[in-house]
């Protein structure tokens, strides 16, 4: 059994105009230990993805059915405020997006990481703050500089903070969403390589949430793809980047340079993603895919698996693809 | 720059403010229609008898010698005696400055407490009925003029449910032992107090409620969600907390407003205080009396944006860069 198992996960947030199906019908699992990455173009529903599993819907967001299960429990059915107490932060923890606002200004980076800790265990004051100030000699940075106020600090360190919050209630599961695309690159790399380092001393398991492909690659395990609330390709990370098999995988990968590789044109994917309050008939990719064919105007393909390493593609013309053919090109 | 260069900036502009006021309460009052005059010189005194009487009240030197005069006075905390009263202006403000504060102090701190309870409520249940319902009534009061809510409370507690005295700051006469008198002024401070209270409860409300909103909206508003925080802390210790800062700017803001509006309260509830004692001393053509009052209640205000400034300091750590011990 998988430590999470997420299954036919649905989030629509209600709008005026009617429902906007955020998330709709995603299944997944994650490993103990192991990372899953999540890509897609910005809107295609990856972060409300991971605010759904946390439970942090805005008001006007709404689980419409599935379940995500943690070591075997439905979190999903737990009331809200047992679920507060037993799995934000000390279960599922996140780390988000905007390192410059995630902290809160008025308050010292520490006592922020001491609330986390003293939210959930039983510990006293001075345990919380040795604890905090472990956690930020943990991510790099100088204890001592736990009474000092975010204002005070760099983005990358901010975001290091940041991390050690996240650290502190020895999760099972992290949740990073878009972790260091405020960051220049020299300090993303250093963010992403703290992370790392902790991450497999820990043994955490890990949702990695980017638009940059390039970070999968560097951390995670599998790679989920998404596409208008839908996953349409998932699979090991070597499998997928070697050889993407959905149409618009398989955009996604060309659109990215490979300096390894033979240079070549990067590709941009004609069109833009659906409105998901109207998402198309049939498969929501088929208004911007070269293949598309009746079949994929009519029926939604399911996610089947392909070849072995549970590789699974959602598209009506996986034989096609399977055979290596290069859609983008021309 | 440090917290201290920032103090003494500060009570640099205060003084400077001082100065200014203290120039045109001059000149203010004897540029209004009407000549002080007339209402302690008699026409029926003899020339030498009205050129002794200005002698006196200081009204025989040409304008500049009377402000220099007045200038060194105001330092020795000499305002000049009354035309109406002929005692010391300065007395007299003696006597009505703690029914001045007690009025002010009580209708202050529960405007503030309700204002702030209130907003932070209806922040913490946008939409509903409730929010729409306390924010709107908020709304009414803020936006009607103040004397009329007043006038229509005196007119229901006073006449229609005569339960609570509609004038004077204790009965005729107070009644005996301590506690009694103390009850007594209490009985007496509810009208104006609370009518205060009802008038300027809504704008601070509405003010908290918002920035509350905005604050919900930020980021580490969800940090804190997310790391399990029981909803009420995350209201009180991180939305309420970081927007503190312009909350407090604009009560202390508003101190000068509540201070000035003690004359028309006071006038209306018959308050023995320092704003109906201006407001006699205008009608009066009391000069000394009038500067004096209105000197005092200007010093409030610039004592009031003084504490402003000084509170934001501490409330704001980012205001205190340069002391917290980073580069």
């Amino acid at each position: 059994m998988a430590l999470l198992e997420v299954r036919d996960l649905k989030m629509y947030y209600k709008t005026l105009r009617g429902h906007v199906k955020a998330v709709d019908s995603v299944s997944f699992d994650i490993e103990r230990g192991k990372a899953l990455g999540i890509a897609g173009e910005s809107g295609c529903g990856k972060t409300s993805m991971a605010v759904t599993v946390l439970r942090l819907l805005p008001s006007n967001g709404k689980i419409h059915g599935g379940s995500v299960k943690l070591d075997g429990v439905d979190i999903v059915k737990l009331d809200d405020e047992e679920f507060r107490k037993s799995i934000r932060w000390k279960k599922i923890s996140m780390v988000f997006q905007g390192a410059m606002n995630a902290l809160n200004p008025v308050h010292r980076v520490g006592d922020q990481i001491v609330e986390a800790i003293l939210a959930h265990e039983d510990v006293s004051h001075q345990e919380a703050v040795t604890r905090a100030e472990e956690l930020l000699d943990m991510v790099g940075i100088n204890p001592k500089r736990y009474k000092e106020y975010p204002h005070e600090f760099s983005g990358g360190m901010k975001q290091r903070v940041v991390i050690a919050m996240a650290l502190a209630c020895n999760p099972d599961v992290i949740i990073a969403d878009e972790p260091t695309t405020a960051l220049d690159v020299m300090v993303q790399s250093q963010v992403l390589k703290a992370m790392e380092d902790l991450r497999k001393r820990l043994d955490l398991s890990m949702i990695l949430i980017t638009h940059d492909l390039s970070v999968i690659a560097q951390t995670c395990d599998n790679i989920a793809i998404m596409y208008a609330g839908k996953i349409v390709e998932y699979g090991n990370v070597i499998d997928v980047f070697d050889h993407p098999t959905h149409p618009y995988g398989m955009g996604l990968v060309k659109s990215f340079p490979n300096i390894k590789a033979e240079r070549t044109r990067v590709r941009s994917l004609p069109g833009f993603p659906p409105n998901l309050l109207a998402p198309p008939k049939g498969c929501r990719f088929h208004p911007r895919c070269p293949l598309a064919g009746d079949i994929c105007m009519e029926e939604e393909p399911e996610l089947i698996e392909i070849g072995s390493n549970s590789h699974k593609v959602a598209c009506h013309k996986v034989d096609m693809l399977e055979r290596g053919v290069d859609i983008w090109e021309q | 720059m440090g917290f201290s260069r920032y103090l003494l900036r500060r009570l640099g502009y205060a003084l400077i403010v001082l100065f200014v006021i203290m120039s045109f309460n001059f000149a203010i009052f004897r540029l209004m229609p009407g000549d002080a005059t007339k209402m302690i010189i008699d026409p029926m005194f003899t020339p030498e008898a009205i050129a002794e009487l200005k002698r006196q009240f200081g009204l025989d030197d040409p304008p500049l010698v009377q402000y220099f005069k007045y200038v060194g006075n105001l330092f020795k905390f000499d305002l000049g005696l009354s035309f109406s009263t002929r005692r010391p202006v300065v007395n007299e403000l003696k006597e009505r400055l703690p029914n001045t504060m007690m009025l002010f102090l009580t209708s202050f701190t529960f405007t503030t407490i309700i204002g702030i309870s209130v907003g932070v409520f209806t922040a913490s249940r946008r939409g509903t009925f409730s929010d729409n319902f306390v924010t709107g009534a908020g709304l009414f009061t803020y936006a009607v003029p103040t004397f009329w809510i007043q006038l229509l409370l005196l007119m229901l507690f006073g006449y229609y449910i005569p339960i609570l005295p509609i004038h004077g700051t204790m009965s005729a006469p107070p009644p005996d032992g301590f506690l009694l008198q103390f009850l007594d002024r209490i009985h007496h401070l509810i009208l104006p107090a609370g009518s205060n209270v009802i008038v300027a409860f809504g704008s601070w409300a509405l003010y908290t409620r918002n920035t509350m909103l905005e604050a919900l909206g930020q980021d580490y508003i969800v940090t804190a969600r997310a790391k399990g925080l029981p909803e009420n802390t995350v209201l009180r210790h991180h939305a309420l907390r970081s927007v503190l800062p312009p909350i407090v700017t604009l009560i202390f803001g508003a101190l000068p407003g509540m201070v000035s509006g003690a004359v028309i309260t006071e006038t209306i509830f018959s308050w023995h205080g320092v704003g109906k004692y201006l407001m006699d001393a205008v009608m009066q053509q009391d000069y000394p009396a009038a500067q004096g009052a209105f000197y005092l209640i200007a010093l409030a205000v610039v004592i009031c944006n003084l504490a402003a400034d000084i509170v934001y300091g501490i409330v704001d750590p980012r205001i205190r860069v340069g002391e917290g011990g980073a580069k």
